[in-house]
């Protein structure tokens, strides 16, 4: 063999798992078509949000590199969502582009173990039994050797764009697709099928009239996505707010038949979470506007990303709707919005592990799973870097549950439901949200990483610091006892009627009271939370006000738990269990359930049935009479 | 979030016969269930410390209130029938007081037992052979559809709409929440906010069926059975036949009955109330009068309605008209004198002899049993487990509206609203995240 691995695309997904790989040790060749768009940010200039940020920050704890990409090279930061709970709070930060994009090719570069080479893969290298991939063949007939393969193709795979009624080959404006492995992929057998999404214009900053817009800046306070990682100072650049208007939508509705998207032209599924203008003012016609938001695309560049105004109409329609924006009413369009369909994958085809039912050895990750988002694609090319590691050392894989993280609950998702539209994960998908704070991704997730091999020791032992750390500060409040005395020292008025309802009880008491800061209390024993720091003391804050919920839904987890427990042997045998209904064998069989929970997510499966195949279960496991 | 058999929790259910007898058998299973019993147990020793294979005598109790004498035997893991501790329970054997004892295990955190769970947890523990198993299979899948359907039966028509369109109300309100909590404070929909209209809707419908609910209304009370009929058709003979004894005047001047009498029976072995209604017939007396008005009141209101038709006489017009009317069992009566045989769909019975009475009863216990409930035409919910959940959903609705007020965080309260619409989903079906999003992007515009 050549290498150990190849992973297959330079994205978010093809990134983390040609360093997870690399990082365990393994040989990898990460082979893409260009090796100056690694790490592109192909769509809005932003990274995180709401329970995307959750996952950068799991991606981080489990050893992962996105995390310190956005740090070193953002360029706004918000928390979203302060006012609405601690559960659906979530860190994103807008990027520097290209220095995103370069950041993340040097780190490739730098990375031992790791070998880079342009070119592009058209088939693969079987085994003579045809069961496993042995390697791959690339456009110039260069075969390359190794026991497992990370397919990472994002919307490159039969890309196809669309602008009006111009249409061409290709897998971003510009850059041409990936021939050849969509229809490699199809006579081996593989269920794929085509999604479609959309980006907007881009347009020239000094074309724009800023007072006609409303500023957004970013916050004062900034918090890293890393756990650990070194302190950056970035710069802080505001983003612009603008509206569309009867007039854009008047120009959109009369230009509705010259849109691929409804002539037919785009066969296709798109996200409804993120329409196009044209399917935003189709399904909406009362509404009299939608906002924009205008977001510089980098430090060093002219060009400015419209969020919320993606489209695919022809390009002097684009042209005419976009000068009916204030303060873009000469707008210069620097390179158009358009629509790109492309082949993904079922992902019902997959084990939680990302490896293929059908290929051992393969692993597939990111949008070519049917999911959209760079944190989406980012986890899953991590976590099937990680397991592609595991089968090269013909270890069982790391399946993150859905009560532990975001990252779960995405890949339960797509391996026990499959999905017909691009996947975004949002915080309702996670029945376990209260759980899944994205400030304590590390708490959940970083012990599991640190035995994967992919957090070093160093990092461990600060963790384990901050762990220590949190549980004494947690300690000391129980302990601490609020005397009536104390209270004479306090000034403001309003916190004092509050504590006098209090006295007597511990601090760890008082604090579930929801009119009382964690700050207050500690300004009455500064001692408690000395050299702490704050956001480990908001992380305490949270865990004690909103500890009754999560013991709630902890509860909830334990069920979930012991589910998961139950494992269903590989190669279980469903026409040999009679009594199961026809319609639940059926999607038994299709999806190959690992565990007994996996299971009984399925849609439509029955909970007799599900009763059943725990009876069979205890049969094999040989539980018989005492 | 199907739940399903969860091994975990304490588990109950008759394990005698549905119907009146000396002794009925309750029997409950799980880790901690003697202290369970334990805590709402009032007898002549501390079950929690007997040893496996022993008895206690004693009270039930609800707090203060005595609830039924009992015996009750300790079974200790692993030596009982499911391979957890079990307290049998021997309790008298009327049905409200089954009913009573059912109730104070709900309310002390046993939950009813599903069909063949008992036999499951016995063979996950080890307990049963195999054969036994491949036959709890059968019994498993043939039960659960059976109940399937059962359940779905029950929840036909009027009660299922309600729920569900209770269900919907609170989907809307959890779509509207749920977009806020799934888009940043500028991205999202300015159209969706927190609907109380909507909240005090889906509280007044629910509020309204919990109200319907009497305690086993089909067994406290008893099946509801009117006997209609023109005068002197017997149906007061009838009566008599069913009760055995003479409480009603029975002679043979019409009218006799001015008001209606009933009297609790029992119909193999289900308790009925047996309502005799005046003759219908109008009538020129103020007291008859009112005595057919109510007798009307009464027919409406029964579940089974019983109506006489006089053999010796034939069919009135008057006997037309009200069978065609009214849905009801006709008894073609006096078979001992009547010259013609039944017409079809007729019962034929002599309230005199006794002839044909117990195929009459057979085919009441059908009508009782057979369908769960019965159509009484008001929407009536008559399962606790369809209480509890409707209760438990209005419950959460209650938390939702404390958290609203209080200002809490949205993602809290998010949590009490899902609990509110899972309740909901038991009866009338999941609603699950992806419907959710479904909801949200068809009722919102969303996404930058």
């Amino acid at each position: 063999m050549d290498f150990d691995a190849i992973v297959i695309g330079g994205g978010h997904a093809g990134i983390e798992a040609s360093l997870a790989l690399a990082r365990l040790d393994f040989s990898t060749l990460l082979i893409t078509q260009n090796i100056d768009t690694i790490g592109k940010l192909s769509c809005n200039p932003a990274v995180g949000g709401l329970s995307k940020g959750n996952i950068v920050r799991e991606i981080d704890a489990l050893g992962g590199e996105m995390a310190h990409l956005i740090d070193h090279t953002m360029i706004q930061f918000r928390m979203l969502n302060k006012s609405r709970g601690p559960a659906v709070q979530a860190p994103r930060a807008q990027a520097d582009k290209f220095a995103y994009s370069a950041l993340a090719k040097y780190t490739l570069e730098h990375q031992k173990n790791l070998h880079l080479f342009q070119d592009t893969v058209t088939d693969f290298i079987l085994s003579s039994d045809s069961h496993s991939i042995e390697g791959v063949i690339t456009e110039r007939n260069m075969r390359f050797t190794a026991r497992a393969v990370v397919l990472t193709t994002g919307t490159f795979m039969e890309g196809r764009i669309f602008i009006g009624p111009y249409s061409k080959v290709s897998g971003r404006i510009g850059e041409p697709a990936a021939e050849g492995l969509g229809v490699s992929l199809r006579r081996m057998g593989f269920d794929v099928g085509r999604l479609k999404t959309g980006t907007p214009a881009r347009v020239k900053k000094s074309s724009l009239d800023y007072d006609k817009m409303e500023m957004q800046p970013g916050d004062e306070e900034v918090l890293q996505f890393s756990f650990f990682g070194e302190k950056v100072v970035r710069p802080k650049v505001p983003c612009w707010i603008t509206y569309t208007n009867e007039k854009t939508h008047q120009i959109i509705r009369d230009n509705f038949h010259r849109s691929p998207l409804f002539s037919g032209m785009i066969v296709g599924t798109g996200p409804r979470y993120c329409p196009s203008i044209e399917d935003k003012v189709k399904r909406f016609p009362d509404r009299p506007r939608h906002q924009i938001f205008v977001e510089p695309e980098g430090l060093e560049s002219e060009e400015m990303y419209l969020n919320g105004i993606s489209s695919s109409l022809p390009e002097e329609v684009q042209n005419q709707f976009l000068h009916t924006l204030p303060g873009l009413e000469h707008v210069e369009v620097v390179r158009p919005g358009y629509a790109v369909e492309y082949d993904y994958l079922n992902p019902l085809q997959l084990y939680p592990s990302l490896m293929t039912k059908r290929l051992k050895g393969l692993f597939i990750a990111g949008q070519t799973n049917g999911t959209s988002g760079y944190e989406e694609a980012g986890c899953q090319g991590l976590m099937a870097g990680i397991n592609a590691a595991m089968y090269l050392q013909g270890k069982s894989p790391l399946v993150l549950s859905r009560t532990e993280a975001y990252i779960g609950v995405l890949i339960d998702d797509l391996v026990t439901l499959g999905t017909k539209e691009p996947y975004r994960m949002f915080t309702s998908r996670a029945e376990h949200r209260l759980s899944l704070r994205h400030d304590t991704a590390d708490f959940r997730l970083l012990e599991k990483g640190y035995e994967a091999g992919l957090v070093c020791d160093e990092i461990h032992q600060q963790f384990v610091e901050k762990r220590t750390k949190i549980d004494e500060v947690k300690e000391l409040l129980i302990q601490r006892h609020l005397g009536a005395k104390e209270l004479e020292k306090v000034e403001q008025e309003e916190l004092v009627s509050t504590l006098r309802h209090h006295i007597g009880k511990t601090f760890d008491q008082i604090i579930r009271d929801p009119e009382v800061r964690l700050d207050q209390l500690l300004s009455l024993d500064p001692s408690i939370g000395d050299g702490v720091r704050k956001e480990w003391l908001d992380q305490i804050e949270l865990d004690l006000k909103y500890d009754g919920y999560i013991a709630r839904q902890e509860r909830q987890n334990s069920r979930v738990e012991r589910m998961e427990k139950l494992r269903i042997p590989e190669g279980f045998d469903y026409d040999a269990v009679e009594s199961l209904s026809a319609e639940s064998r059926l999607k038994f069989k299709q999806v190959l359930p690992a565990t007994l929970g996996q299971a009984s997510r399925i849609s439509g499966v029955r909970t007799s049935d599900i009763a059943i195949l725990m009876i069979h279960l205890g049969k094999k496991n040989g539980s018989t009479a005492d | 979030m199907k739940h399903g058999y969860d091994t975990e929790e304490l588990i109950a259910a008759l394990a005698t016969p549905w119907g009146e007898s000396a002794l009925a058998v309750i029997r409950t299973s799980g880790t901690g269930s003697v202290e369970k019993i334990a805590s709402i147990f009032k007898g002549n020793k501390d079950i929690t410390k007997l040893p496996g294979y022993s008895l206690a005598f004693g009270m039930l109790r609800d707090g203060d209130k005595a609830v039924d004498q009992v015996v009750l035997g300790i079974y200790r893991a692993p030596k009982s029938y499911t391979g957890e501790d079990m307290v049998e329970i021997f309790c008298h054997g009327s049905l409200p007081g089954i009913q009573a004892v059912m109730e104070l295990l709900h309310k002390a955190g046993f939950r009813d037992a599903q069909p063949g769970e008992f036999t499951l947890r016995s063979f996950l523990n080890g307990k049963v052979d195999l054969t036994k198993a491949e036959a709890v299979n059968e019994l498993i899948l043939s039960k659960s559809r059976q109940a399937q359907v059962l359940a779905l039966d029950r929840l036909s028509g009027s009660i299922f709409d309600a729920i569900d369109r209770a269900k919907h109300l609170l989907a809307d309100i959890m779509a509207a929440v749920e977009i806020q909590l799934d888009y940043a404070e500028d991205e999202a929909d300015p159209a969706a906010g927190f609907d109380m209209d909507k909240l005090d809707q889906a509280s007044d419908i629910l509020s309204r069926l919990a109200a319907t609910y009497q305690v086993g209304k089909l067994y406290k009370e008893g099946i509801r059975i009117a006997l209609a009929g023109r005068t002197n058709a017997g149906k007061s003979k009838l009566f008599n036949l069913f009760l055995k004894e003479d409480r009603s005047i029975v002679s043979d001047i019409r009218g006799t009955t001015r008001d209606y009498i009933e009297s609790s029976v029992a119909v193999k072995g289900i308790p009925a109330v047996l309502i005799d209604t005046a003759g219908l017939r109008t009538s020129s007396d103020p007291v008859e009068a009112e005595g057919i008005r109510r007798s009307n009141l009464v027919i409406e209101n029964a579940d089974i309605i019983l109506y006489l038709v006089d053999g010796s006489e034939g069919l009135t017009p008057e006997d037309r008209t009200f069978i065609k009317e009214h849905p009801c069992i006709p008894l073609w009566n006096k078979t001992d004198i009547a010259r013609e045989a039944a017409p079809d769909g007729f019962i034929p019975i002599s309230a005199v002899t006794g002839a044909g009475f117990g195929e009459l009863e057979e085919l009441i216990y059908t009508k009782a049993m057979g369908n769960g409930r019965l159509d009484t035409g008001e929407a009536v919910i008559d399962s606790q487990r369809q209480k509890d959940l409707i209760e438990r959903s209005l419950d959460a609705i209650g938390k939702v509206r404390i958290g609203m007020a209080a200002q809490m965080p949205l993602d809290v309260v998010a949590v009490d609203l899902e609990e509110a619409v899972d309740a909901l989903g038991e009866l009338t079906g999941e609603i699950t995240s992806s419907d959710i999003l479904e909801n949200m992007f068809s009722h919102f515009c969303v996404g930058k």
